[in-house]
């Protein structure tokens, strides 16, 4: 009730930039639903939008272009309906596109100084990089200062610092370098440092001069999931809000609903007659997790590090 | 064998082919919300994405040509992913959109036969249209006989008929004509034959030789809106399906969701206190009304009407 209360108050609409399939669960696919079930509006620019996500290694369809997110943006603010509490970026294609979210950042903190912007710095996985790499300096130099919640994988936490990540001491001192960068609050969303059966989360925040830093064990699944990421950022971007910034219970909560969600996916996955390398066989089952989203039954707590 | 005709039957995936816009709630920003809210999956193909609804008199964005269209279904088509149990089309802009949509509903039942097609046939309203005149005769000649559910307003079923609507009597023989026209279920989803204080809606089904039609008085709010009718035909689509064609239940719970949103639309509306009203001030309040959406409580009931 205290939280619903809370909500009424502010404004809770979320402008997110990110891909769109029409069958499956990735981009705004995967953040759109959750979000609005969380009580925030949410004004999605379709990135892309394809037929299904990549992983399927087939699929067609559109890619909207700087000039064309321009466009967007200017009907937005001509109709002045660019008021937003937060901005949302997911994976981005290109430099001129990334370049020009730079400038709507900006645009968007002048309508609303107290934006949040989370940013969830795609670049790639596994030691891979699937952006073109002309990409890593804007994110590093230009984006990250200007974000409030950075939610890299390990990864790309190691791309945006030049620092190796192979243990906890690591990956707290990236988080430290990420704080130096400009950032308030870094969440590594998932790192293999943790044990075969356990994949391992931190965040890290710097407000006002304190730091706090936790981490959480999550179970791992054998499975390979695709939206997973951009799951994770919605629903911790609306948990840091309803919870006003409480860092080990929005990381709790997050990770309650992701693994029902996951639990949900590899449970249906099992009743389907297709082959495990079919992408369709590991689709998140986002819809019928409602509850589990709107009420996680946190389980698994987050620790507290001393740093 | 089992398990496969046990999970056809839960099948609640929808294809929906209408407007996305940024900002705001029409087309499939309006459907999308309430038909995941009650339990279906809804695969979006955008057929423009624009920063908000055209009522504002300024807007920026895309269109979405047959042949993208044709692009993502090919994508979908591929990957095995084209299997839906309903297809929705809203708001269609051009005769060769239309012409790609009836290849669409066509393979739709190939892959399965006891597809649902929900159309919302938008021509126009008040006595003018709003799309190009040659669209008129492939709604009527081509796309009625494919469809299984039909939501025109009081103007569409006037030209889709060819016939005046001036009373009870005339919107109940325009019903008839448009299931002789090969279609199962015809909503009139709003006429202007109630009063003052009330609008008319009128829900029409002849299955297997049986007719059965139901009449509901809808409050009528001062106020005008954008976006109800998508939202109207997304929750008319969910009831039919989750009370097995029930006519006189699935009126009453989505006209006792229209009026909770309109009410609460208005409320935030008249709130904002503005000199005048703009189209923003009053666009759906739909992620605030949630468990309207779960659990319409019904006031207001339909009527049968003896033919
Ligand atoms: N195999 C898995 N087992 C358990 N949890 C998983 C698994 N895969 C993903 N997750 C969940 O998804 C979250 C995000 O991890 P994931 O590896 O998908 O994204 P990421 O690579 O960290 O982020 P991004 O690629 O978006 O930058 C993890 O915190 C975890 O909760
Ligand atoms: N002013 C109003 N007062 C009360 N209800 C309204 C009002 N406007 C719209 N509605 C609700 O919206 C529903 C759809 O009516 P609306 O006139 O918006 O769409 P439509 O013109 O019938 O359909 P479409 O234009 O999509 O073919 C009505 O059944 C009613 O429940």
């Amino acid at each position: 009730m205290g939280v619903l209360r809370i909500m009424s108050d502010g404004i809770r609409k979320v402008l997110s930039i990110q891909s769109h399939v029409v069958s499956g669960y990735v981009g705004n696919k995967s953040a759109t639903f959750p979000l609005q079930l969380l009580g925030f509006e949410v004004d999605g620019i379709n990135s892309v939008q394809f037929s299904n996500h990549t992983g399927y290694g087939y699929w067609k369809g559109q890619v909207l272009n700087e000039s064309q997110f321009g466009d967007l943006m200017n009907g937005l603010r001509s109709n002045g309906l660019d008021n937003y509490s937060h901005l949302l970026t997911g994976y981005i294609g290109s430099e001129s596109f990334l370049l020009r979210v730079v400038d709507v950042v900006r645009h968007l903190r002048k309508v609303n100084r107290n934006l949040v912007y989370v940013c969830d710095p795609v670049l790639g996985d596994n030691g891979h990089m699937y952006v073109p790499k002309e990409m890593l300096p804007l994110y590093r130099d230009r984006i990250i200062s200007l974000s409030n919640i950075l939610t890299p994988n390990q990864f790309e936490a190691e791309l945006l610092t030049g620092e190796k990540i192979n243990n906890l001491d690591d990956a707290v001192r990236a988080m430290k370098l990420l704080h130096a960068k400009g950032c308030d609050i870094v969440v590594l969303s998932s790192s293999d440092f943790g044990s075969e059966d356990h994949l391992l989360a931190l965040a890290s925040s710097h407000i006002n001069g304190k730091r706090k830093s936790v981490v959480i064990k999550i179970p791992r699944f054998k499975q390979h999931f695709t939206g997973t990421g951009d799951l994770f950022t919605a629903l911790f971007l609306a948990w840091m809000s309803r919870t006003q910034n409480d860092l080990k219970t929005s990381m709790e909560k997050t990770i309650a609903t992701m693994q029902t969600v996951l639990k949900k996916t590899v449970d249906y996955s099992e009743g389907l007659e297709i082959e495990n390398s079919s992408s369709r066989k590991f689709e998140l089952r986002l819809i019928q997790s409602k509850v589990d989203i709107e009420n996680p039954n946190v389980v698994i707590k987050a620790e507290v590090l001393q740093t | 064998m089992g398990v496969f005709l046990l999970m056809s039957n839960e099948m609640h995936k929808v294809l929906s082919i209408q407007s996305h816009v940024v900002s705001g709630y029409v087309g499939n920003k309006s459907a999308t919300f309430p038909l995941q809210v009650l339990g279906f999956e809804v695969d979006a193909i955008n057929s423009v994405q624009f920063s908000n609804h055209t009522g504002y008199g300024y807007w920026k964005g895309q269109v979405l040509n047959d042949s993208q269209l044709g692009d993502l279904m090919d994508g979908l088509k591929s990957n095995g992913l084209d299997k839906y149990s309903h297809l929705l089309t809203g708001y269609i802009g051009s005769e060769s959109f239309l012409l790609r949509v009836v290849e669409v509903v066509r393979h739709l039942r190939t892959v399965n036969e006891k597809l649902v097609y929900v159309c919302d046939p938008v021509l126009g309203d008040n006595g003018q249209m709003y799309v190009p005149k040659e669209m008129l005769p492939i709604y009527r000649d081509r796309i009625i006989p494919l469809a299984n559910i039909l939501t025109p307003n009081q103007y569409e079923a006037e030209l889709l008929t060819g016939e005046k609507i001036n009373n009870l009597d005339d919107a109940v023989r325009a019903m008839t004509l448009l299931h002789a026209k090969g279609c199962d279920i015809v909503v009139l989803s709003s006429s202007d034959l109630g009063s003052e204080n009330h609008l008319l809606a009128l829900a029409s089904s002849l299955i297997d030789g049986k007719r059965k039609c139901v009449t509901i008085k809808i409050p009528r709010f001062k106020q005008n809106f954008t976006g109800t009718g998508d939202l109207f035909t997304a929750l008319f689509l969910a009831w039919m399906s989750h009370t097995q064609d029930d006519l006189k239940a699935s009126l009453e719970k989505t006209i006792a969701t229209m009026q909770a949103v309109l009410k609460r639309t208005i409320e935030h509306g008249k709130s904002l206190g503005n000199e005048e009203s703009t189209p923003g001030n009053f666009e759906l309040r739909l992620i605030q009304s949630k468990e309207e959406i779960e659990k319409p409580k019904v006031v207001i009931k339909a009527e049968v009407l003896n033919i």
